[in-house]
């Protein structure tokens, strides 16, 4: 009688692909990420309307509290105390490029005074493109 | 004499590890990266010309007074009944300037929303006074709406 011998099959998971699939990944996200030098979160007001913003822009963050951090838009953002500073801060980035944007990242919720002192601000240096960061209307629960 | 058998060593590039390396740069990547929103409303404000008169009657006031609280041309009305006469407006005169102004305490997001409806309307001239020229328009017999930039 002959004996069969059984021939032990090796559990493998195939994992060559896997560098391929990691790097596909990584390449993904440094394509589609935007890195923003002001690092301060706010929540923003939303619309259904909206444009892209400058890339190079100028950024003047407003937090929950009323706290200012400010971007020329290259180098990390500043917190700054006071208005005379983020005024010191408006004249020099349009000295250097007078059609420069200026990006309102204000929170949703601060009161209107508070967007109006920047706004005035950015008025009396005669800056003539502002934009008001937005996020897109979150789907409603029942939708 | 022996004939000596050569082990061949088989030329590899170790990459087993290759995968825990780009799984670990894609956790930093994601960790350290901020993602920043690069969409909002754009709002251009006129070069230093004369400035242009409108009467009264030509211009839309948007008085926002609390978030949904409205006075369009010191009428109350919702965000859907602005939109209305907005558009009733625009029909007879596409280039009707409008003027959203906003009380001192009320929240940001309020003027935002008058502010997208107008975007979504294509309104062509949007004006938003500051509190300085509300201040002084005031003081006119009119009141706001008398001039826009």
């Amino acid at each position: 009688m002959k004996t069969l011998r059984v021939q032990k099959l090796t559990a493998v998971i195939p994992t060559a692909s896997m560098a391929d699939i990691a790097f596909l990944l990584i390449i993904f996200f440094m394509l589609t990420t935007s890195f923003s030098p002001v690092k301060m979160g706010v929540d923003l007001a939303d619309a259904m309307s909206r444009e892209e913003v400058d890339k190079d822009a100028a950024i003047i963050a407003i937090g929950p509290g009323g706290e200012m951090e400010i971007s020329n838009g290259v180098n990390p953002g500043n917190r700054i105390n006071s208005l005379d500073e983020l005024d010191l801060f408006i004249q020099e980035v349009l000295v250097q490029d007078p059609t420069k944007q200026f990006i309102i990242k204000a929170d949703r919720n601060i009161r209107y005074d508070v967007f109006n002192a920047v706004y005035e601000k950015l008025r009396n240096n005669n800056c003539r493109r502002i934009a008001l960061l937005t996020q897109t209307v979150p789907a409603k629960a029942s939708e | 004499m022996a004939i000596q058998v050569r082990n061949r060593i088989p030329a590899e590039i170790p990459t087993a590890s290759m995968a825990d390396i780009a799984f670990l740069l894609i956790i930093f990547f994601m960790l350290t990266s901020v993602f920043s929103s690069n969409f909002g409303l754009e709002y251009g404000l006129p070069k230093n010309e004369p400035l242009t008169e409108v009467q009264p009657q030509e211009a839309i006031h948007i008085h926002i007074a609390g978030p949904g609280q409205y006075l369009v041309d010191k009428r109350a009305a919702t965000l859907p009944q602005i939109a209305g006469y907005l558009d009733m407006k625009l029909k007879q005169n596409p280039k009707k300037p409008v003027i959203v102004q906003t009380d001192p305490d009320v929240p940001y997001f309020a003027t935002i929303e008058v502010l997208d409806l107008c975007k979504q309307l294509r309104v062509e001239s949007v004006s938003i006074p500051t509190s300085s020229e509300v201040a002084v328009w005031a003081g006119f017999a009119g009141g706001i709406g008398g001039t826009t930039r």
